[in-house]
């Protein structure tokens, strides 16, 4: 670890677009996690006056949710100069996460209900599908047990396990094509298209979820994963993070899936 | 026919309410809607009645309430359904128990808050004579989805609306506003705000910020809460009008949200023919509806409750407590239907912006734990207590006399502390 004053830039993807089902929850949860270890962290919204070199200038990247009108507006927007800043920022292994509808919109494509097939940005091995608007969106809780290496072997906590507690409401059903790897597998609920247990996908340092809006308070370690990650990209060593007093997220993870009948 | 249905349904709710299988109100409207769907039309069509619904994401019960409030004050004889009973079946339930024997209503006026989901269906079956659309903000996406294919519905409904009927619009909120846009013929009036007392921040939780009709990110020249204000489209130009009526002299209840309400109670009964002095100073009696800034007192204390069940609403409601600089405020988070099964809604509320480090804070509900990380991460401390029985009893302990416990809940949270504290159970 270098000494000195550590400081890190997360872009927030679209927060004027893409917030949907209180994804901020996320960006309070950085905040104040990198405050109490004396990390500074800049948070750069990234909205469409933002000019591509804003987009390079970051060392993380988040997205939330956007509603379909939204939606549209982004990809528009990201298409050329952005979208090969994050694609390349992405491969060079730079951290992000994306919530919800993002990994949408960063998988190949996305097939709406109704309407054309839309061009994803490319960064996850997935496709995704609207079965139509009549068929039943998937809405509801979800445990998922952490299955991507990178994560269950991050940090510094006691356990070998790691759950994943959250809330999905999405219509699209995203299939992971061969060299995509799943972030978690399904307890409860539904995960990324229903069928086959998985959740979400991780490429390099990139996280995509369907659990939306507040993935990280009562997911600390993804949080943690992610600062780690950003200063070790960017200062090029080793980090450990202080651990912090986390009781009440843990207990708030149990009680959800307590009352879903699975005991953590 | 439907006077012999009319008698068996009668029959039915009275049995419902006195065998415990439910509040006698919905149950009579689903069975009738299933052997005549058109039931509500028939019976309105036959009656001499005026008929006033009001829709919008917050403040429907209160709102309703100060209309029946005033429209009683001129002795006229009102119908009105319970703001649990805001769906068709809720509606055809409250105007079939009101019917006579021959099928028709006697009353002079009818007034009915409808779920804002629900308005289409509502409207098919019922013509309003003043329909009152108070605001549209994000509320329970799990079950109504997004913001926008609710107004993309209400934009569909007005257009089979009768041109007798008048529409009275929220001007400051611009999805509301945007209404009038699919109207034909009908009259418009418009509510709003005195602008020049309130020049607020921009509001991290406004969920209409894009123009609703091209799309475009709105300019505010002053803006109230959320996305309420004096807005405009920098690129189609579509933009706020001055409002029918901005102020009145006094205020029946506390809170900026409640202007709002009042000033679209007060045109309602204007458009009614009522004159606004008189409007306005029947109003001065008016006590609230359950829950909403409800005052009851408990073991000697006064505890007070402010229903919130949305971003805006929340905010709204923890304004208004911090004017009173608050001793004690418990939150009540449940995730059951009528609350919505989503809790992510709480971090869109603006709790950083309040400080209460001299607030004895409290959390509790099916979701403690979740308002308790939602606390911890705007810094502040508190205490969790999973029950709510035990929540209260804390709470109410440690307050001194002369303070009021203020307690946040959701609806079902809200139910259970009013059964809680009452001892009775309301609904």
């Amino acid at each position: 670890m270098t000494k000195g004053l550590h400081t890190i830039r997360i872009g927030w993807l679209y927060p004027r677009l893409m917030s949907t089902y209180g994804d901020r929850g996320n960006i309070l949860v950085l905040k104040l996690r990198t405050k109490l270890r004396g990390i500074s962290l800049t948070v750069v919204p990234l909205d469409e006056d933002a000019p591509p070199s804003l987009f390079k200038s970051v060392d993380a990247f988040f997205g939330g949710g956007a509603q379909d009108l939204e939606q549209g507006i982004v990809m528009a927007d990201l298409k050329g100069k952005k979208q090969h800043i994050m694609l390349e920022k992405i491969d060079s292994s730079t951290p992000a996460l994306f919530v919800c509808g993002a990994p949408q919109l960063m998988g190949k494509w996305y097939e709406p209900g109704v309407g054309k097939r839309i061009n994803g940005i490319g960064i996850f091995d997935m496709t995704t599908k609207h079965p139509g608007e009549s068929s039943s969106r998937l809405i509801g809780n979800v445990v998922a047990e952490i299955s991507n290496h990178s994560l269950l072997n991050s940090s510094d906590s006691d356990t070998d396990k790691k759950f994943l507690v959250g809330f999905e409401n999405h219509g699209g059903r995203t299939t992971l094509g061969k060299s995509a790897e799943p972030l978690a597998r399904v307890l409860y609920g539904n995960g990324n298209n229903g069928n086959d247990k998985t959740e979400g996908v991780v490429f390099k340092n990139a996280i995509g979820t369907y659990l939306h809006g507040p993935l990280l308070p009562k997911n600390p370690f993804i949080a943690d994963w992610l600062i780690k990650k950003t200063l070790e990209i960017k200062y090029n060593s080793e980090f450990i993070l202080q651990p912090l007093e986390d009781t009440v997220e843990h207990t708030a993870q149990r009680a959800v899936a307590k009352r879903l009948g699975i005991a953590l | 026919m439907t006077a012999l249905l009319i008698l068996f349904l009668k029959l039915v709710s009275y049995f419902s309410k006195i065998l415990g299988l439910g509040n006698g109100s919905t149950w009579p409207g689903h069975i009738a809607l299933s052997l005549n769907p058109n039931i509500i039309s028939d019976i309105l069509r036959r009656s001499d009645c005026k008929i006033i619904v009001v829709t919008g994401t917050n403040g429907k019960t209160t709102t309703s309430r100060m209309i029946s409030h005033i429209l009683m004050h001129e002795r006229f004889s009102i119908l009105k359904n319970d703001s649990g009973a805001n769906l068709l079946n809720g509606i055809a339930s409250t105007i079939l128990l009101s019917t006579n024997m021959v099928g028709k209503l006697s009353n002079t006026h009818a007034v009915f808050e409808v779920d804002e989901n629900a308005l289409p269906h509502v409207l098919k079956q019922c013509k309003p004579d003043v329909l009152v659309v108070l605001n549209l903000f994000r509320d329970q996406l799990d079950r109504y989805g997004e913001v926008r294919a609710v107004a993309k519905k209400w934009q569909e409904a007005i257009k089979s609306l009768p041109k007798e009927t008048t529409l009275l619009l929220n001007a400051d909120d611009p999805e509301v506003s945007y209404l009038s846009s699919f109207s034909h013929h009908q009259a418009i009036k418009t509510f709003g705000l005195d602008y020049n007392s309130h020049i607020g921040d921009e509001d991290i939780t406004a969920d209409s910020t894009s123009c609703p009709k091209c799309g475009t990110k709105l300019s505010y020249t002053s803006r109230v809460y959320s996305h309420i204000g004096v807005w405009k489209c920098t690129h189609c130009k579509l933009g706020h009008k001055n409002p029918t009526i901005t102020q009145i002299d006094s205020y029946p209840l506390s809170g900026t949200y409640n202007k709002y309400n009042t000033h679209a109670a007060v045109l309602t009964s204007i458009v009614l023919g009522v004159p606004k002095n008189e409007a306005v100073s029947s109003l001065t009696d008016l006590t609230p509806a359950f829950g909403r800034q409800e005052k009851i007192e408990y073991k000697g204390k006064t505890i007070q409750l402010f229903l919130s069940k949305n971003p805006a609403g929340f905010n709204q409601s923890l304004e208004t407590i911090m004017e009173s600089n608050p001793h004690s405020l418990l939150f009540v988070l449940n995730d059951r239907i009528p609350d919505g099964t989503d809790v992510s809604w709480i971090w869109d509320t603006d709790i950083e912006r309040f400080n209460l480090s001299k607030t004895d804070i409290y959390a509790s509900g099916d979701r403690a734990f979740d308002m308790g990380l939602r606390l911890k991460y705007a810094e502040i401390n508190m205490i969790i207590e999973p029950d709510l029985k035990i929540a209260i009893e804390k709470a109410v302990r440690k307050l001194p006399k002369d303070q009021v416990l203020y307690i946040i809940p959701t609806y079902s949270a809200m139910l259970e502390v009013r059964k809680i504290i009452t001892g009775k159970k309301i609904l």
